[in-house]
């Protein structure tokens, strides 16, 4: 029973990431109906500048934190006017290959800074840990769990609350009809693009004392949350973040109970059994294209 | 001086010529009908106004400024609200929050548009029960109602309405046209229609389209008259519409 709580706070503590890295890929392809596959590359590149700031600067680590995360908000500026405004009017296929090469770009780039060898990053707090009962808290894992609930919790009040939120779902809804009321559909597609780097850019600065920051990190975690999306429904937020952590769950167990070399296995054995048997997902579409 | 002037306009899809030389006038306070066949170019003249259609020639004057070429936010911000064909309603928003969204165009704070939101349901009090409602979840009818409200959340000078006729039960369709009656004491319109009959009721002056080209003009009575006219293009479609 230790082992299973154990194993629970680690998978929802990975999970968590995905749940992050899962959000940004659904945000954009909603606003853009393109799947953007360098959301993984967010990750990583805000990890090496979060590697820059605080290893090889030696600034504080909260200042490197803001400083990347500020980063990774102009990265998601750049990557839209770079990589989907110029396409914007083309259908998804050029959109998406534009993605791709962005993707091989950016681990490219970095590996000819950085080189092959990963670095390392220390994780926020110096207490390694708690002890809580028969469970033992790693600070990092509990660092990851309260942000990702905080963004949640932003990421409901912001799309269900807010005006701006409305704007946005109703461009991702329909753009053309959006335009028609004077919303700006350009600049609601810049916040998708922003709102997606900075999740994506958070979910690499956390997860990185854990793993460690290597110019792969970011197509490993974007496939977990790419396959957390589909478990979770595609397109739908929440799903997103409960596939995300259910992913996190099952292959923290599948890892400890049946294989550890089979790790990263039991994530897409779950995805293949949801594509065989519930292609919708947990939430399944629950908009209609057309009404 | 009208308040939208429209001349020798030319809109292509590619290599088709969906109007071919319009020309149509609509003075303040009016409601204006163009009528026409499927495929006549109805809506297309409603796109080019509204900026979703480009024109590849001829011109488009609002208030005596041109605003051929300008894009649909910034024609919206000038007071001309489109409401399309297919209603468009958000699926994944509620009532309430399509028709605040309709006020995009302004700017004024939330708590204000909510405030406005509520007061437009004494003017649609059949949707006033739908308020939290998903969009996806609505009636033809009701859609057609939210999609009026919301295109009134602009405060538009000129409401352009392409077909709020279409796919309703004929009750329904004189309920919209009831309220298209109400609007017109404060709004320009420009509607669209293949309902001949309903669409001139309420009209001020209509203009036939045929395949791109306006054949005809006039008062509602004076279409009636031309008796070739009425039996091609009111007669005929009024019956299998009405």
């Amino acid at each position: 029973m230790d082992l299973v709580l154990q194993l629970l706070f680690t998978g929802i503590g990975i999970g968590a990431v995905y749940a992050l890295v899962a959000l940004g890929f659904v945000l954009i392809f909603r606003a853009t109906n393109v799947v953007n596959f360098a959301q993984g590359e967010f990750s990583m590149v805000a990890a090496y500048l979060m590697v820059v700031f605080s290893v090889d600067l030696g600034w504080p680590y909260w200042l490197s934190f803001l400083i990347a995360l500020a980063g990774m908000a102009l990265f998601g500026v750049i990557f839209n006017l770079g990589v989907y405004y110029p396409l914007r009017h083309r259908t998804y296929l050029p959109v998406i290959i534009a993605t791709i090469g962005a993707s091989i770009l950016l681990s490219n780039s970095v590996l000819a800074i950085y080189g092959p060898q990963p670095q390392v990053l220390q994780g926020w707090f110096d207490t390694p840990g708690i002890q809580l009962g028969p469970v033992y808290l790693d600070s990092q894992y509990l660092l990851i769990i309260g942000v990702t609930i905080l963004l949640v919790l932003f990421n409901f009040w912001f799309f269900e609350k807010t005006l701006l939120g409305k704007k946005l779902q109703a461009t991702s809804q329909d753009k053309e009809m959006a335009s028609l009321l004077g919303i700006s559909v350009s600049t609601m597609i810049m916040i998708t693009f922003i709102y997606s780097a900075v999740l994506g850019g958070l979910a690499g600065i956390l997860v990185a004392p854990v793993l460690f920051v290597s110019i792969q990190m970011g197509s490993t975690i974007a496939l977990k949350a790419f396959a957390a999306t589909i478990i979770g429904g595609f397109g739908d937020v929440a799903g997103a973040i409960v596939g995300g952590l259910a992913l996190g769950v099952i292959e923290t167990f599948g890892a400890a109970y049946i294989s550890v070399p089979y790790k990263d296995g039991f994530a897409f054995l779950v995805l293949i059994a949801f594509l065989v048997f519930r292609p919708q997902g947990i939430f399944g579409e629950r908009v209609a294209e057309k009404a | 001086m009208p308040l939208l002037e429209i001349r020798n306009l030319v809109v292509r899809y590619g290599e088709i010529e969906a109007l071919r030389g319009v020309t149509i006038a609509v003075e303040q306070g009016q409601v204006v009908t163009l009528l026409g066949a499927n495929g006549a170019g109805k809506s297309t003249t409603l796109r080019a106004i509204s900026g979703l259609a480009k024109p590849a020639s001829g011109d488009i004057l609002f208030d005596g400024h041109s605003i051929a070429g300008l894009g649909p936010e910034a024609i919206v911000r000038l007071g001309i609200s489109h409401v399309p064909e297919g209603r468009r309603v958000f699926p994944g928003l509620t009532v309430k929050e399509n028709i605040m969204l309709g006020a995009s165009n302004r700017k004024v704070g939330a708590s204000q548009i909510s405030r406005e939101a509520d007061a437009m349901f004494d003017l649609f009090p059949d949707i006033r029960a739908f308020s939290n409602a998903l969009g996806w979840t609505l009636s033809g009818g009701q859609l057609q109602m939210v999609a009026v409200a919301r295109g009134l959340m602009a405060k538009p000078r000129l409401l352009l309405l392409d077909e709020p006729s279409l796919g309703l039960a004929p009750v329904i369709v004189q309920a919209v046209f009831r309220i298209i009656s109400q609007i017109r004491k404060d709004t320009t319109v420009l509607l669209v229609e293949q309902n001949a009959r309903m669409g001139l009721s309420v009209a001020d002056h209509g203009f036939v389209l045929e395949t791109g080209r306006i054949v005809l003009g006039g008062k509602p009575d004076e279409l009636w008259g031309n008796e070739a006219i009425a039996a091609a293009y009111l007669g005929g479609h009024a019956k299998s519409h009405a």
